[in-house]
């Protein structure tokens, strides 16, 4: 018995939905041919980190509308998430992104692919960019790459010491020169009771893989260590120094920071540490100076004021005597994909946003209290609405002014996979690994992540990627 | 009767786009894994892949990342975490089977869990384990657990627990439904049989029940082994891997070579390596326990 009777209709409509579904993911897979519309109908796509400028330009975005009538679409994203995402967009080649926020160590990823077009162009032609008013320590650390500038800062970062005023006027410490002094400064007061409030001397970020790299590569900085043989300076030479005598005497300071810290802070990413100084227990921290302004709130942009309002001071980063003066910056700067369709529209946003007067309308912004002073403009260090609001601002542009991020945290393009295993191998000295072999070990992992990633030895082109060049650049675009 | 050609055309016809659909979404990722795993691509320093270098990503899945660490993490979470959620499901079950009053609402309730996100579920242990004013480490106190100085996520002791406390939660009560579905489903016959030779309660698990449902429990303890091998979203949440590699897991160090370092190369020889271990211990559970299980 036949079960099933087939009739030529039957095969004709059978096929005929078979080819139709293929016609329709055809059609729906297919790009659009059509020339881009650069006119002022043009909505700017615009994705950024969600970090805490962001709230602060979001406030400001629609004037750039009311200027010039272009709409900006703003997306935040998280830190990896948004790498995630510009990788895919810029790999594929298929990117509908307009203006886009480049960390600084993304910088050498993304320039030596061609995924961001360089700026030094745009910026020569377009007379209202005033690029000497930009710190130059500040473009040099996160916006230039072998002699281009990929971005104009909107969030530069630099790293800065908080201390309870109170607490160490109540047992006798002044703020620390040195990394010896600094924990020397942690151990008196740790354990202690102040006001009722059992203190820590410190608290640290521990958290791995990303974060703690973010406040270790401070102190290793500080104790004059280095990542490479030879970077910045050309010939490039990548093979790793890790295991040095400065950065095992950095992992030592590390580990005894955390021995005064929380032992909860192992878990503590960027805002965890923060949030923590904020609550009222811990004498003392150094972070990124974002960090100046937040501690002030309790919670992430709540805008209710947190118990140590008034309580604490800022003093620049201890440094080890002879080792010179490193203090890590980072930060964010506004950059134009290469696949962008209106790159001519995509900069006039860029410039917009880094101009002195966006800027600082970012920092007078006051949804949640005064939330916004990571200024890369030196003229706003002296403003007199904006002193009144960060009065800390003249400490934080000397902090700005001894930046080094490139030694810090180097931004060449395997910086991420390294960073990946960096902080890994810290965090497990903070769970009790031995010091010196767990370095010993990070040297042999990155000199494999290097050798297999054919840097290791260097082939490619160096680049002098000295301060001295970068000024140098910055008076040839001016 | 043998079918002819015209008999079965309709049946190709009518299976063929979700067959093609399938090979798709199966078989062309693993060739493409396959295919680059003997190629040096880093997305980092180039958008395609560079050259042939053989063995190399192989030997760097060992050399640049913790794998042995990550290896001996997925193993015990999925052991372990079968082997706890399998026991309190059975338990579970037997009692849902023993129709106790009000239970039947419990049997409701049951599914829920399993129907939140992975990630929501990570989400939520996240804030309670918090330190010193969590859920967790309030009831760790009121049964004078003692919790560590770090917290239950952040010592290297607790953290590998920690992590795989949110699935048992998760997914016992899965175990719990599909056994209750098979311990129902036993003849009475059987029960009545074995009650009449004498059979206690023990006996009658061991002797009547579990030899009846072994199909079943063949079938969900491989999945639920399958899923817990590949576990990923619960670890990214609450630790990152952390604290150290005491938490890292397989499917997160594959995550961290493919989508945080781009280094497709050797996240691709990263996927195979994992599919032959879990190919190897799938084959050893067949082995072992498939012929005894037939239906």
């Amino acid at each position: 018995m036949k079960l099933f009777s087939v009739g030529r209709k039957y095969i004709a409509i059978s096929t005929s939905i078979v080819l139709a579904s293929s016609g329709v993911l055809l059609v729906g897979a297919s790009t659009s041919n059509a020339a881009a519309d650069c006119g002022p109908n043009r909505e700017l796509n615009f994705v950024s980190v969600g970090d805490p400028f962001e709230y602060a330009l979001k406030e400001v975005l629609p004037q750039f509308t009311a200027e010039t009538g272009i709409k900006v679409k703003l997306t935040g994203l998280d830190n990896q998430t948004l790498q995630t995402r510009l990788a895919a967009a810029f790999v594929t080649g298929k990117s509908d992104l307009d203006v886009v926020t480049v960390d600084n160590i993304w910088i050498g990823q993304y320039y030596d692919n061609k995924w961001i077009l360089s700026l030094n162009d745009m910026i020569k032609k377009d007379p209202t960019v005033n690029i000497k008013d930009f710190i130059p320590q500040v473009l040099y650390s996160i916006s230039e790459w072998r002699g281009q500038l990929v971005g104009l800062p909107i969030a530069p970062y630099a790293q800065g010491v908080m201390y309870r005023d109170d607490i160490y006027k109540k047992f006798n410490l002044k703020p620390a020169k040195t990394w010896n002094q600094y924990l020397k400064n942690a151990k008196a007061v740790n354990g202690k009771t102040f006001k009722g409030k059992k203190i820590y001397g410190n608290v640290i970020v521990g958290k791995q893989p990303v974060p703690i790299v973010h406040m270790y590569t401070g102190l290793q900085a500080g104790q004059g260590s280095r990542w490479f043989k030879s970077f910045p300076e050309a010939p490039w030479d990548f093979t790793p120094n890790m295991a040095s005598k400065e950065n095992i005497r950095a992992a030592k300071i590390y580990k005894a920071l955390y021995d005064v810290s929380p032992k909860e802070s192992i878990t503590y990413d960027w805002f965890g540490a923060g949030m923590r100084f904020a609550d009222g227990d811990i004498a003392q921290m150094y972070w990124w100076t974002p960090y100046f302004y937040l501690v002030n709130a309790k919670g992430y942009m709540s805008g209710k004021p947190s118990p140590v309002v008034g309580k604490f001071k800022i003093t620049p980063m201890p440094q080890e005597p002879g080792k010179g003066v490193h203090v890590s910056t980072g930060g964010w700067q506004v950059s134009i994909p290469s696949t962008a369709d209106c790159p001519e529209l995509s900069w006039k946003l860029v410039n917009w946003i880094a101009s002195a007067k966006t800027q600082k309308a970012m920092g007078l912004v006051s949804k949640y209290g005064a939330q916004f002073s990571d200024f890369g403009r030196t003229s706003l260090y002296s403003d007199p609405e904006l002193l009144k609001l960060y009065p800390y601002l003249p400490a934080q542009l000397k902090m700005m002014k001894s930046g080094d991020g490139k030694v810090s945290r180097p931004g060449m393009p395997l910086y991420p996979a390294l960073e990946g295993i960096y902080g890994l191998q810290l965090n497990k000295i903070l769970t009790g690994a031995p010091i010196k072999s767990t370095l010993q070990d990070t040297n042999a992992l990155f000199t494999n992540i290097l050798n297999g990633n054919l840097y290791l030895p260097y082939k490619g082109v160096s680049y002098d990627d000295t301060f001295a060049n970068t000024q140098k650049l910055i008076d040839s675009l001016d | 009767m043998k079918k002819n050609v015209s008999q079965r055309g309709p049946y190709i016809l009518l299976i063929a786009p979700s067959f093609l659909f399938l090979f798709a979404l199966t078989f062309y990722p693993l060739y493409f894994a396959v295919k680059n795993s003997f190629y040096y691509w880093n997305l980092a320093t180039s958008p395609k892949p560079v050259s042939f270098i053989g063995l190399d990503n192989y030997i760097n899945v060992f050399k640049f990342t913790p794998f042995l660490a990550s290896l001996r993490n997925t193993l015990i979470l999925a052991f372990v975490g079968v082997a706890i959620e399998l026991f309190f499901g059975f338990l579970i079950a037997m009692a849902l089977a023993s129709q106790l009053k009000y239970l039947t609402y419990v049997r409701a309730l049951l599914i829920m869990p399993v129907t939140i996100a992975p990630i929501v579920v990570g989400f939520m242990f996240r804030y309670l384990y918090w330190d010193k004013v969590g859920f967790i480490p309030w009831l760790a106190d009121v049964f004078n657990i003692p919790e560590p100085d770090e917290g239950f996520l952040g010592s290297k002791i607790t953290a590998l627990g920690a992590v795989l406390l949110p699935d048992i939660w998760q997914w016992t009560p899965f175990f719990a439904i599909v056994l209750y579905a098979s311990i129902i489903a036993v003849s009475r016959d059987l029960i009545d049989a074995a009650k009449v030779d004498g059979a206690g309660q023990i006996r009658l698990i061991w002797s009547v029940i579990l030899p009846t449902i072994r199909p079943i429990l063949f079938v969900i303890v491989l999945l639920q082994f399958m899923r817990l091998f590949n576990s990923f979203d619960i670890v990214y949440i609450l630790t990152d891997g952390g604290p150290g590699d005491s938490t890292r897991t397989l499917s997160y160090g594959l995550f961290r070579e493919g989508l945080r370092n781009f280094n497709i190369g050797v996240a691709s020889a990263y996927t195979v390596v994992m599919v032959i271990i879990i190919s190897l211990l799938v084959f050893i559970y067949f082995k072992l326990f498939n012929k005894r299980a037939a239906l």
